[in-house]
């Protein structure tokens, strides 16, 4: 911060101060999404913890009984291969429909969007039942099992697919490239493989991120399509409800909420730092000014 | 290796607009031919039918001697260079010239071999290695026309490769491009909406209007004998006056009197600022001088006359050293060529 501030001296002072409000609301925003992260973790180490603002004594027993805890490492490996196969399967469902809606038939571009707005619209659990319905028609042998929940999933969590990868589809310009490359003679496949899919990574990551979050997190879904299936949120449900009988598992919970913060925190940062190389090889002339103040 | 294009009658239309409106043309093997036309004028769908990323409502498209009209894009015989570039941002400029022909699954060796020899024609080298982003606005349309050309198609197609670049850029990369086809003697269909460009660059020009080739010529015979009012106002600067029609006759007082179209009442008539003698001795029709803008080697004259009482504004252009003492304000009379006026008629 010295540094940074040492040559500062010299610009106007209207300069200067603003970017000590930039810091400034840097570190405020940092502390308003730290802060419940560092008091879920401090509660994973508390031992007795009474009216004083940090615990009275640290224990690591809540560490060692959730990881010990085959019903809590069970759901959260179910809840684990969920999310990642709710993401795949968004994956694979929107970015063929999204770039054909874009490269072939515009006109199927409003009913995604207009698909896209349904979970939104409608509450998590009104979905859930009609899931439940129509598959009691169509595929009764589907009911309650984990793939028809994963589909439950893939269904409400493909919206922040398909806007992230629209989004980067749009700005990598992919009609043009699409053209491009078939007046290279390449085939829909070798476009798709070989010039889309590298130019819209930020957009895969950042949309399979999001589909993954919301397929760890939700509750509504997991407890009506997914009877059988036991997956964190409904395991920490049920934590909660046991928590006069058996305390400890409040504890266990915040095991559990931080290393799934922990871990989705990871992946965001991985995102920016996509996100970011990818920003710098796509603004034009970025190159050039790296030159110039080299040279 | 080269074939020529042949375009039999083509129509398109999007909704209600006829972009093309029954195009035919012979296009010669070897032969770079430019669409010259406002926007909208149907150029460059008339191209992108020629690549197959339009289909024709009607007509025929030929490449050589086949028929192409319903052959998908990836398997004509063709290359083509965007206005955008187009260039593929996560391949360096190497594999973008080598991407054509590694998915035709060509063996590596001679994808080397040929990605090198296309670096080597459009001077690429140094930079084969950087990515589309790390290279300038001209070497970007190098590299594309290098891709283009890469599998030695029958037909290059350019869509306005020049309008995203900058003045200086652009006439050094419109002499490179037409340097390369001649070199590869690769038929060329190449879409501009710049006149001198299209000049500099082809052997034939199509002006294009309306979906429909007005004209199609070599530049010096389009750019003296325009065949059509259209032509003769997109075709380079011209100064154009509606005339009465008498006794068979269209004439601005004694500078010009040509013989004037068929059955019309009232003419247009086009004649170039170049064509105009501006002279102090009487001889032609007396004219004044407004105001004068000096261009460097030449000068132009804005020219007021009287014609049969009204008002007739036009250019003059001439050597600056000559229009030295021709402040405005100065009497001059002007005389024009009569074979360097073209007239047109009006209405019906």
């Amino acid at each position: 911060m010295t540094a940074a501030a040492a040559p500062a001296i010299h610009r106007p002072r209207s300069r200067l101060n603003r970017r000590l409000a930039t810091q400034v609301f840097f570190l405020l925003a940092a502390l308003y999404f730290l802060l419940p992260l560092v008091a879920v973790l401090i509660f994973t180490f508390a031992g007795r913890w009474t009216a004083n603002i940090l615990p009275d004594s640290y224990t690591l027993d809540w560490w060692a009984q959730a990881l010990g805890n085959p019903d809590l490492v069970g759901s959260f490996w179910t809840s684990i291969v969920l999310a990642t196969g709710t993401a795949i399967l968004d994956i694979l469902f929107v970015v063929p429909a999204a770039y054909w809606a874009r490269v072939r038939n515009r006109r199927l571009r409003p009913i995604i969007e207009l698909g896209a707005a349904i979970p939104f619209c409608l509450p998590y659990i009104v979905i859930a039942f009609g899931i439940l319905q129509l598959s009691g028609i169509v595929v009764p042998a589907l009911q309650g099992t984990f793939l028809l929940l994963m589909l439950g999933h893939t269904a409400i969590a493909f919206p922040f697919v398909y806007w992230a990868v629209d989004a980067a589809m749009a700005a990598a310009g992919v009609e043009r490239l699409s053209e491009a490359g078939e007046a290279c003679g390449a085939t829909p496949i070798q476009i798709i493989r070989r010039v889309i899919l590298p130019n819209i990574t930020p957009g895969l990551v950042t949309g399979s991120i999001l589909a993954f979050a919301t397929s760890f997190g939700e509750f509504a879904m997991a407890q009506v399509v997914g009877r059988g299936v036991r997956t964190v949120p409904i395991w920490s449900a049920e934590a909660l409800r046991s928590y006069i009988s058996a305390p400890g598992t409040f504890n266990q919970l915040a095991v559990i909420t931080f290393i799934t913060f922990a871990l989705l925190f990871v992946l965001s940062v991985v995102i920016v730092y996509l996100n970011r190389s990818q920003t710098v090889r796509l603004v034009p002339g970025a190159a050039e000014v790296g030159e110039a103040e080299r040279a | 290796m080269t074939s020529g294009v042949s375009l039999q009658d083509v129509r398109k239309s999007f909704g209600n607009v006829q972009a093309l409106d029954g195009v035919s043309l012979e296009i010669e093997s070897g032969e770079l031919i430019a669409l010259l036309g406002p926007s909208g004028c149907g150029k460059t769908t008339l191209l992108r039918s020629v690549a197959g990323l339009e289909q024709p409502d009607e007509g025929r498209i030929l490449i050589g001697d086949r028929d192409v009209t319903d052959v998908p894009t990836r398997e004509r015989p063709i290359g083509m260079v965007f206005q955008s570039y187009a260039l593929f941002p996560n391949m360096t400029v190497r594999q973008n010239i080598a991407f054509p022909l590694t998915v035709r699954r060509r063996p590596a060796a001679e994808i080397k071999a040929r990605t090198d020899e296309m670096l080597e024609l459009v001077n690429l080298v140094p930079q084969a290695d950087r990515y589309p982003n790390q290279i300038s606005g001209g070497q970007a349309q190098r590299s594309a026309l290098g891709r283009a050309l890469a599998p030695a198609p029958d037909v290059l197609l350019l869509d306005e490769p020049l309008s995203a670049l900058d003045a200086l850029v652009r006439t050094r990369l419109r002499d490179e491009i037409r340097r390369v086809q001649q070199l590869v003697k690769t038929t060329a269909i190449y879409v501009t909406h710049d006149q001198s460009e299209a000049m500099a660059i082809a052997d034939r020009v199509a002006v294009l209007n309306h979906g429909r080739v007005e004209q199609i010529a070599a530049p010096p015979d389009l750019y003296e004998t325009p065949a059509t009012q259209f032509s003769a106002t997109f075709v380079g600067s011209r100064n154009a006056l509606e005339l009465p029609v008498r006794e068979g006759q269209v004439s601005l007082g004694n500078a010009f009197s040509v013989a004037a179209p068929a059955g019309a009442s009232r003419a247009m008539v086009f004649f170039r600022p170049e064509d105009v003698e501006v002279g102090s001795n009487g001889v032609g029709h007396p004219a004044t001088v407004e105001f004068k803008i000096f261009l460097g080697a030449t000068s132009r004259l804005h020219l007021v006359a009287d014609s049969d009482g009204q008002q007739a504004r036009f250019y003059a252009d001439l050597p600056s050293r000559r229009a030295v003492a021709l402040e405005p304000g100065t009497r001059v009379s002007v005389r024009v060529a009569p074979g360097d006026v073209r007239a047109f008629p009006i209405g019906g």
